[in-house]
This record gives structure tokens, C-alpha cells and sequence, in this order.
């Protein structure tokens, strides 16, 4: 068995709210370990001055001194953890200044999180195990070429995708609503096989992510089963050819946003979540359903309508839905409609995430939601630059999966 | 959801710090073991922490107090002893508290020279206070003349 | 003797300054071994669950952080209890229970709010801020009552 990767945890208040041995949790589920760097009340008194950030908790001040422990390598560690109290300005504003710090001066991988007394284990899991990822395999994720005959499935919240790649090129792909796990995923991928004129026995290995990937990766006995952070992250850059150097990766999934800061194709900080469904694909599914139009349709639609025409807030998917009922009752047009639904999705995601990782070009937008035109137009114009929709983006999950799994193909 | 099922129930936990140039904490742990009657005493680098029923326990470290009681300190913990949920070898570092101390530590010097100070008043109230304590009088102008011939001369 | 709530809660010097004055500290101590000592669902290190941040709503809103409710779940029944208290008031790096800037703001206001007797006094620096430190204290615990409960 491989060493136990192991997490600094950085944090104010887990104790406090019951959620500590939810940390543990997931850090356990993914064989790792969390640990507090160990500094003296001196490294305290000069870690601050040093560091110039005059809090006045007692616990943020002792973030700061480990913080600087790591960077300075008085302490080791494989990646870090940053968890303070939802709700907290104080301590977000040094969550955002470490991960900041961290990111910018070391190799470190860290991931933010703010907890309130519900969040699980189940929460943090996918964050751990990409942490734990990015510190136990460094040299899978290096692979920029994908060799051999491989397959990836991703087994998202709304859709199923399978691709089926052949010496580095996409030969076939599949796609279909998520309903029954294993169901989904066979039609998947039994239509990225006809496509590509291969059958199951030509395939060398398999790659499996998103939320059915563990299921999906016993019935399929795949060499790789990922969580989709760094599966997305490698698949994104990837496509969008730009393997080397940084590149910010966005993903609004059906249930949950990620956002991924990405250096060499490797996620340096990442987010994930969404408060509501308000901020997700699942909204602008409502929306097209409520304007009577197909998804696809959705992108066109807005981009030729105006979105400051319509006050629209979808922070919550109730409130969101009435307002774009009520638009729509005031003599708004479906096209206005459109547009501030993308909008302000967009807006969300903007607001709620992207301030947790530091924008860096080219912005890469992927995922099923990336095909809707209005969307990506909406998030170009919120982050001022030209966002990058790499070909097959809908697939990135499954295009990441297949090229890394390629790295378990037999003579690699 | 795991279940939890306590140890030491009923018993109390308190530390205690010695920070004298005249005990070290082994010496401390040493007689303080001869008066343990059987309470739990856990040698640590800055002193003892004594674990058991809560009379017990008060006994002992008023006992303990009386060895040097101006350099001897003591405070209520919440674990028991060598607990692994505040074990530094468990968390990879010190837990929170510990810095805490550290904190307090550096003024304990303060708060003995104030307690010495104190028993000294005390002591003083019963008799007359000592002459040093009273305060100086003013330099009266001709002498401070004779001194200054004094010198000049 | 009187039931004095110290802080910082996690303070050495009052708790033993309190104790060897005649009187009982009130401190974390007390509200943490309460906690590892009463069984119930597994949360460690402290066995705060995420039932106290909601126990916590009696002393702060549902807006504030759930770290500054879990620690107003152990304060708050100690604060009740408590008959005076001794604050420091430049207790800057108290770790830990006491490492919530805005908790500590709320412990402090609510001990003003109570009523209590309150004697509230800096660190000392030097040994004559040591002389003074202690015999505030001292004079402060002597004018509290020495009988069981304060009644």
C-alpha cells in the first residue's frame, strides 16, 4: 500500500461546528491523512508581522503562521487544506489570501473550503481525493498524448458521456440522460463503440469519473476511476491545446460548479459547489423548458436577446423560475429571457466561485453547459476576455478519463 | 454515525506548572508522587498533570501548591491525560491550547514577583512596615548644596 | 466562594489566581471536560457535535458562523452561572476555544450585559505591572462572597 498522502490542515472553527471528524473523514476515505503544522508561538508573533494581514483572531493569525511554515518548507506536506466558518469576513479574507499565497509560492495543491455545522464527509470527498490526486499521481497526470485504444465515462448528475479514443484522436462518442447509473452509461457507451466501428474487446483500458464513476468503474473493472477535477482539468487543456503553463478551467454541471485554477494541466486551486441549483445547468434546463425550446436552442436564443432587459436573480431556483415567469408575463421577449437567464447563471457562478481562484488566461469553458452560446457569452463579458469552448467539450470528463486512462494501457 | 463511550468519567484533570529556579518538574513529580494517594500523576516538561476524583485531586494540588507556592501553578483541563485526540504525535503539532500557554508562560516571572510581594505585605500589615518601604523623603535644598560642595571640592 | 468566569477562558494565570484565592474558575476547561465525558455520537477532537452551533442559536443568530455558535454553546451555560468575572483585555493570542475574535467580542459583551461584579485588567509587562496584576485580583476576590453559591 502505497504512504498516506498527507493534507496540512489550515482552518478556524471546524472544531467549533461539529465538523472536524467530517475532515477526517474524507480524508481517511481517500487514504489520506490530515495533520496541523506544528510552529511555536514565535513563528506565530513573526509569521504575522511577516506576512503584514492584522486579524485579530487568534486562530486566523495561527493559519497565517502554518501557512508561511509550508511555503518556507519548515513543514512538509503533499497539499493543504483551508476551511474556516461559512459566513466569516474575517476568516475569508484569509482563506483567500493563503490560498493566494500558497498557490503563487509553492507546489503546493490547495483546496478552500467553507463549512457550516451540515457539511459532510460526503461534501469534502471529491476535494480530498483530487488533493490527494494531484500529491499521489503527479506522473499519471503529466501524460499530454493519449496512446493505444482507451474509453472514458463520465457518469455526471444529468448526462452520461462515453468517448472512445484512438492514438490520440476522438473516434467515437455517446451520449445520453443519466437515469438508471448502468443503464445510461452502456447505452453511452455503446454508441461511442459503433461510432468508432470497435468493439468492448478492442478496448485496452478504461477510465471512469463524475458521480456514477464508482459504480460505473466496478461494473466496467476500469483501471482508472477519478474524481472529475483533475480528470476535467487534464481533459480541458487538453482539447483546448495548452498543456503548459496556466489556464483556468470552468465547468457549470447539472448539480455543482467547478472552477479550477490549472498550472501545466495540473489543478493548482479549485472550488466546487454552488449554493443552489440557482447557479447550475439545471436551471437553464427549466428555462428552456418554460420558453418551450430544446437546451440547444437555448444558447442562440439568448444570444440574440438582451439580458439587462429582464431583472432576473436566479441565486435561488424558486425565485430565479418566478422571476423569469414573471418576466415573461410583463411581455418580456423569449430571446430577453434567454439572455438573463444565461446571465445571470453566469453571475452566480461569477460571484460565488470565481472569487476563490485567481482568473488566469485562457479561460476554458467546458461541459454540457458550455455548448449554450449565450452562457459562455455572459461569462466572457463578466470576466472581460474571450472564453476558450474547446471542440467536444461536452465530453471533457470522458476525453480526460480516456487519455489518462491510457497510462494503464498494457506495454506503457 | 460512531458511537462515543467516555473514559475517566466523574474524574478531573488539572495541570500544573512550575516555572522556579529551585524545582525542576522532575523534582516537582517526585514528591508530588510520595502525596498522591493513589490520584493519577502524569509527568510532563512543564510540570504535572494529576487526573482523578475531584476531592482527591483538590487535595493534592493544594498539597503540591504548598512545595513553592509562589512558583507553582495550576489550571483546569478539560482531557485526561495523554489523550490521543490532543496528542501532538496524532495532530502532527501542538493543539491550540498549548500555544496558549506558551503565552502565559513568559509572564509567570510577573505574577510570582506579585504573589511574593503580597505575602510580603502581608506579613508587613502585623508589624511595622519596613523602612525601605516607606517613601523617600524629598531631598531637603541645604543638603543637596553640601553635596554638590562635596563634590566640587 | 463564587463562581468566576475567567478570560481568556482558556487563561492559566486567572484560573489559578481565581482557585487560589478561595474562589471557583469558570474556564473552557470546565466546558470541554463536560463534553468528553458525556457519551453520545463520536465528534472529535472536542465531542462538540453539530448539534451545539444549533444549541448555540440561544446566544447568537442563525447568520452567525457556525465556529462562534459551537463555542457560544460551551460559554453561554458558563456565563449564566457565572457570579463575577476577571476579563484581560488584551488577551491577543489565546488559541483555540478562545481563537474566535468575534466569539471573544460576544463573551465579553454578554459578561457586561450580565450584571456581574467585573474586574477587567491588562497583562502585565514588567514586575511591578506583575505586583499591581495581582493585588487587583486579589482585592477583586476578596470583595466577593466566600460562602457555597455566593447567597
Amino acid at each position: 500500500m502505497s504512504r498516506k498522502v498527507r493534507i496540512a490542515q489550515l482552518s478556524c472553527g471546524p472544531e467549533y461546528s461539529g465538523v472536524q471528524k467530517e475532515i477526517y473523514d474524507a480524508a481517511e476515505a481517500v487514504d489520506a491523512e490530515v495533520f496541523f503544522p506544528d510552529i511555536a508561538l514565535a513563528d506565530v508573533e513573526r509569521g504575522v508581522d511577516a506576512f503584514g494581514l492584522d486579524v485579530r483572531s487568534a486562530d486566523l493569525k495561527l493559519m497565517i503562521a502554518r501557512a508561511m511554515a509550508l511555503v518556507e518548507g519548515k513543514v512538509d506536506a503533499d497539499g493543504v487544506f483551508i476551511g474556516t466558518c461559512f459566513r466569516c469576513a474575517e476568516a475569508a479574507i484569509v482563506r483567500n489570501e493563503l490560498r493566494r499565497y500558497i498557490h503563487e509560492n509553492s507546489r503546493l495543491p490547495v483546496v478552500s473550503y467553507s463549512f457550516t455545522e451540515r457539511t459532510t464527509s460526503g461534501t469534502l470527498l471529491t476535494r480530498m481525493e483530487a488533493l490527494t490526486t494531484i500529491a499521489r499521481r503527479r506522473a499519471l497526470l503529466a501524460r499530454e498524448e493519449q496512446t493505444g485504444i482507451t474509453m472514458g465515462v463520465d457518469s455526471g448528475s444529468s448526462t452520461t458521456k462515453a468517448v472512445v479514443m484512438k492514438d490520440n484522436e476522438i473516434v467515437g462518442t455517446g451520449w445520453h440522460p443519466t437515469t438508471e447509473v448502468i443503464k445510461s452509461a452502456e447505452s453511452a457507451i455503446a454508441d461511442a463503440l459503433e461510432m468508432a466501428g470497435l468493439t468492448r474487446e478492442d478496448i485496452q483500458a478504461i477510465g471512469t469519473t463524475g458521480y456514477g464513476r464508482f459504480l460505473i468503474g466496478k461494473h466496467l473493472e476500469a483501471d482508472l476511476v477519478q474524481e472529475e477535477l483533475t480528470v476535467n482539468s487534464k481533459g480541458a487543456v487538453y482539447l483546448a491545446d495548452h498543456q503548459r503553463g496556466s489556464a483556468t478551467v470552468i465547468d457549470i454541471g447539472g448539480m455543482d460548479n467547478k472552477a479550477i485554477s490549472v498550472i501545466d494541466g495540473i489543478p493548482g486551486t479549485f472550488t466546487m459547489g454552488g449554493i443552489c441549483a440557482g447557479a447550475s445547468g439545471r436551471f437553464l434546463e427549466m428555462t428552456a423548458k418554460r420558453l418551450g425550446v430544446d437546451i440547444t436552442e437555448l444558447g442562440p436564443l439568448a444570444m440574440k436577446g438582451m439580458g439587462v432587459n429582464v431583472p432576473m436573480n436566479s441565486y435561488c431556483i424558486v425565485f430565479g423560475t418566478q422571476s423569469l415567469v414573471n418576466a415573461l408575463a410583463a411581455g418580456s421577449s423569449r430571446e430577453d429571457v434567454a439572455a438573463a437567464a444565461c446571465h445571470s447563471v453566469a453571475e452566480q457562478v461569477f460571484e460565488q466561485q470565481l472569487q476563490e481562484i485567481d482568473i488566469k488566461e485562457p479561460v476554458i469553458m467546458v461541459g454540457g453547459t458550455s455548448l449554450i452560446e449565450g452562457l459562455v457569452h455572459a461569462m466572457g463579458q463578466l470576466l472581460q476576455t474571450e472564453v476558450v469552448v474547446p471542440p467536444h467539450s461536452q465530453y471533457i470528463g470522458a476525453v480526460g478519463s480516456a487519455l489518462l486512462a491510457s497510462g494503464f494501457v498494457k506495454g506503457e | 454515525m460512531a458511537e462515543y463511550t467516555p473514559d475517566y468519567v466523574g474524574t478531573v484533570t488539572k495541570y500544573v506548572f512550575v516555572e522556579s529556579p529551585s524545582m525542576t518538574p522532575g523534582e516537582l513529580a517526585l514528591r508530588a508522587y510520595e502525596a498522591s494517594e493513589g490520584v493519577l500523576i502524569k509527568e510532563t516538561c512543564f510540570g504535572l498533570q494529576v487526573t482523578g476524583e475531584p476531592d482527591s485531586v483538590d487535595r493534592l494540588v493544594e498539597e503540591i501548591r504548598s512545595f513553592d507556592p509562589t512558583h507553582i501553578f495550576i489550571k483546569d483541563r478539560g482531557f485526561p491525560p495523554g489523550d490521543p485526540r490532543r496528542c501532538r504525535a496524532n495532530l502532527g503539532g501542538a493543539r491550540p491550547g498549548y500555544l496558549g500557554h506558551e503565552r502565559e508562560f513568559r509572564l509567570l516571572r510577573y505574577i510570582t514577583r506579585g504573589l511574593e510581594e503580597l505575602d510580603r505585605r502581608e506579613e508587613g500589615e502585623a508589624e511595622p512596615a519596613p523602612p525601605a518601604r516607606e517613601k523617600r523623603p524629598l531631598l531637603d535644598i541645604k543638603r543637596l548644596q553640601e553635596l554638590i560642595d562635596t563634590e566640587e571640592s | 466562594m463564587a463562581k468566576v468566569f475567567i478570560y481568556p477562558a482558556t487563561s492559566l494565570i486567572l484560573s489559578d489566581l481565581v482557585a487560589r484565592f478561595g474562589h471557583k474558575p469558570l474556564g473552557a476547561a470546565l466546558g470541554i471536560r463536560e463534553r468528553i465525558q458525556t457519551a453520545g455520537v463520536d465528534s472529535p477532537p472536542l465531542q462538540i457535535t453539530p448539534e451545539e452551533p444549533k444549541r448555540g442559536l440561544k446566544y447568537a443568530a442563525v447568520e452567525v458562523p457556525s465556529g462562534v455558535r459551537g463555542r457560544m454553546a460551551i460559554y453561554g451555560p458558563l456565563i449564566e452561572e457565572a457570579e463575577a468575572a476577571i476579563i484581560v483585555t488584551d488577551a491577543d493570542l489565546a488559541f483555540g476555544c478562545m481563537g474566535c475574535a468575534r466569539t471573544d467580542e460576544l463573551i465579553i459583551f454578554s459578561l457586561r450585559q450580565s450584571g456581574i461584579p467585573i474586574l477587567e485588567l491588562k497583562y502585565p509587562s514588567d514586575e511591578e505591572e506583575g505586583v499591581q496584576f495581582v493585588a487587583a485580583v486579589k482585592k477583586f476576590l476578596d470583595g466577593l462572597p466566600k460562602e457555597e453559591g455566593g447567597a
